[in-house]
């Protein structure tokens, strides 16, 4: 605060007429409240009514309705009941996260808001992890860590439509590579049928984010370790910590707030998941893929009835978790540190 | 001692043949895109899949111009929607983030807390409004209201980052522009934009990104003709309409549609990468 203020110019000081920083604020004050906080707040009030955008005569206030019909909605939450978290999770409970996502990824009671969460279980801790490990690696490449980081950074360049109508074809079941791959090295001879089969296409969305996103953490993690200072490093190597465990007990906890910054990132696109979905499945097969956002997205747009009040809903319904879930992080990791 | 010499060449060998690994599946699938745009219609279509083009052609591209009437348009629309966003963004941004850096005035903490907040809520939650709103004014299905929407959501994290920016630019500079009878207007122009040079390309790269890449509000605002569909729109419906008839010219679109962008980045690459960390750090 204080530092920003150093040499802040007050208006005593001297601005007049135009030339004051009202006006310089104007044009962005001006697209940003029409075309950002106007629609936002719209969609929040929009959705305490009945509202269908082709009958604007038929709208009236209903109250907490829609969000009502959200956890009514079996398209949203599945099979009632079935997986409903109770109580605390505890010790074993957390031990046993890996078999609970293994069970959601066989045994989903469906809708869109389990099919999201699921998503998000398969997608966060490989998208945590598999780019951590990449970067220690291209920090060591000495001469060659340029080449290895821009090659591996090129795909999150591309649109997630393109790369999504490109995996398209990798997971064709006849000419993909997914499948020519699996033929030539485990000498199977049919292959798998990929994004048609619904117990795999959620899985084989999950891969393809992940490779489209390993870059971006990558280099995310490759900034946190240059913030590392080398004498850290070099004094832990002098009382001995070698390779893992000089990496687990100096590197990892320095890491921190890195690992905290990638797992949010990947958390909050992760609930926010659609073009993916959009385009390569509908959400199918069955409604195997459907994502909140792309439910949402139909239920405004493509099921013929534009119930924007009910859309609106499931917009801020969505918001309003993806802000829980971040302040519980938040809350998680600082609690650990005192 | 030798034995340690060895250890030390099989670890490093293991450290490159692995990211050899990772890396050739990061491209990969590109280049098989690339390899597979260029092979005539029967080799794409044969029993045995061929990963080197056996023959090359370039019939692909022809038929593609012939016969993909929209490709052209998406294209223009992505580049004028794009820059349009860049340049619009750009201006409003760092003008505010300027005024938000070096002026003390009645509220102008509000206005930064306004701008901070809204990079918290997720940008589908204005989806709907935002529909209304530009059906109200007419300026669905035209590039001017895509821009116009593109440059509300990217201005918060503009200003942001023009601000860090903005605040570390000497104060003496000001200063003596101030004794030489500048405007503040004249000294944003001639200080403030030479200064923040870097930081202003940077952020343009990840705003340019962002609107390149967008996806759902152009498929919501934007998809009622080809004059007014951007490339996300546009390749994801002719992936739709030609996937049952001919793959080679899909292939050919969708290599033309990532192409640019990868030259651009791999010419830019500090730039791009300054500019994407900085987007990602807001938090």
């Amino acid at each position: 605060m204080s530092a920003l203020d150093e040499g802040r110019i007050h208006g005593r000081l001297g601005w007049k007429g135009l030339d004051s920083p009202y006006v310089f604020l104007l044009p962005a004050v001006l697209l940003f409240g029409m075309f950002a906080v106007y629609p936002i707040v719209r969609s929040l009030f929009l959705s305490f009514f009945h509202y269908e955008f082709l009958r604007p005569d038929e709208m009236h206030w209903i109250g907490l309705a829609n969000y009502r019909e959200i956890l009514a909605d079996e398209r949203i939450t599945g099979w009632p009941g079935i997986v409903r978290p109770q109580g605390q999770l505890s010790i074993w409970q957390i031990a046993l996260y890996p078999l609970l996502v293994f069970w959601l990824t066989i045994n989903s009671p469906g809708g869109a808001f389990w099919n999201t969460i699921r998503f998000t279980l398969m997608y966060v801790p490989l998208a945590v992890v598999l780019p951590l490990i990449l970067a220690v690696f291209v920090d060591r490449a000495g001469r060659l860590s340029t080449l290895f980081r821009t090659l591996n950074f090129i795909p999150i360049v591309v649109s997630v439509a393109v790369i999504s109508i490109i995996w398209m074809w990798v997971y064709h079941p006849e000419y993909g590579i997914a499948n020519t791959l699996l033929r030539k090295i485990l000498g199977a001879d049919a292959g798998l049928t990929w994004l048609s089969d619904p117990k795999l296409a959620m899985p084989a969305i999950v891969i393809m984010c992940l490779w489209h996103g390993l870059g971006f953490n990558m280099l995310l993690y490759l900034v946190g370790l240059q913030r590392i200072p080398t004498e850290v490093v070099e004094a832990a190597r002098v009382d001995g910590a070698t390779g893992l465990k000089a990496f687990a007990s100096i590197t990892l906890p320095l890491l921190k707030p890195t690992v905290l910054l990638v797992g949010l990132l990947a958390g909050i696109g992760a609930l926010k998941v659609f073009g993916q979905m959009f385009i390569m499945t509908q959400g199918g097969p069955g409604d195997s893929t459907l994502s909140v956002v792309l439910y949402l997205y139909n239920v405004a747009f493509s099921y013929g009835k534009f119930r924007f009040g009910y859309a609106s809903a499931i917009a801020w319904a969505l918001a309003a978790f993806i802000f829980l879930v971040t302040l519980v992080a938040f809350r998680l990791t600082r609690g650990r540190d005192q | 001692m030798t034995r340690d010499k060895l250890k030390r060449w099989s670890d490093r060998g293991l450290l490159y043949g692995a990211l050899t690994l990772v890396s050739l599946a990061s491209v990969l699938p590109f280049v098989w895109i690339i390899l597979s745009s260029v092979k005539p219609h029967a080799e794409l279509y044969s029993k045995t899949l061929t990963f080197l083009p056996q023959q090359y052609t370039l019939e692909n591209y022809t038929k593609m111009f012939e016969r993909m009437v929209g490709f052209g348009y998406y294209y223009r629309n992505s580049i004028i929607v794009s820059f349009g966003t860049v340049i619009l963004t750009l201006f409003a941004g760092s003008l505010a983030a300027y005024a938000l850096s070096r002026f003390r005035f009645k509220g102008d903490n509000a206005i930064f807390l306004l701008f901070l907040g809204t990079i918290m809520v997720p940008g589908e939650v204005g989806l709907i409004g935002q529909y209304e709103l530009l059906s109200a004014y007419k300026l669905l299905n035209t590039l001017t209201g895509l821009t116009l929407s593109y440059t509300a959501f990217n201005l918060a994290l503009t200003i942001f980052i023009m601000r860090g920016v903005f605040s570390s630019v000497p104060q003496e500079m000001l200063d003596a522009a101030r004794v030489d009878g500048c405007s503040w207007w004249e000294s944003f122009w001639q200080i403030m934009v030479p200064m923040g040079a870097s930081g202003l390309a940077a952020a343009g790269t990840l705003v340019f990104l962002n609107a390149w890449n967008e996806f759902i509000f152009a498929l919501t605002m934007n998809n009622w003709t080809d004059e007014a569909r951007t490339l996300t729109v546009g390749i994801q419906l002719l992936q739709g309409q030609w996937q049952h008839w001919d793959y080679g010219v899909l292939f050919s679109s969708v290599m033309l549609s990532f192409l640019p962008v990868i030259v651009l980045f791999l010419l830019l690459q500090k730039t791009f990468m300054r500019g994407l960390t900085a987007g990602a750090v807001k938090g």
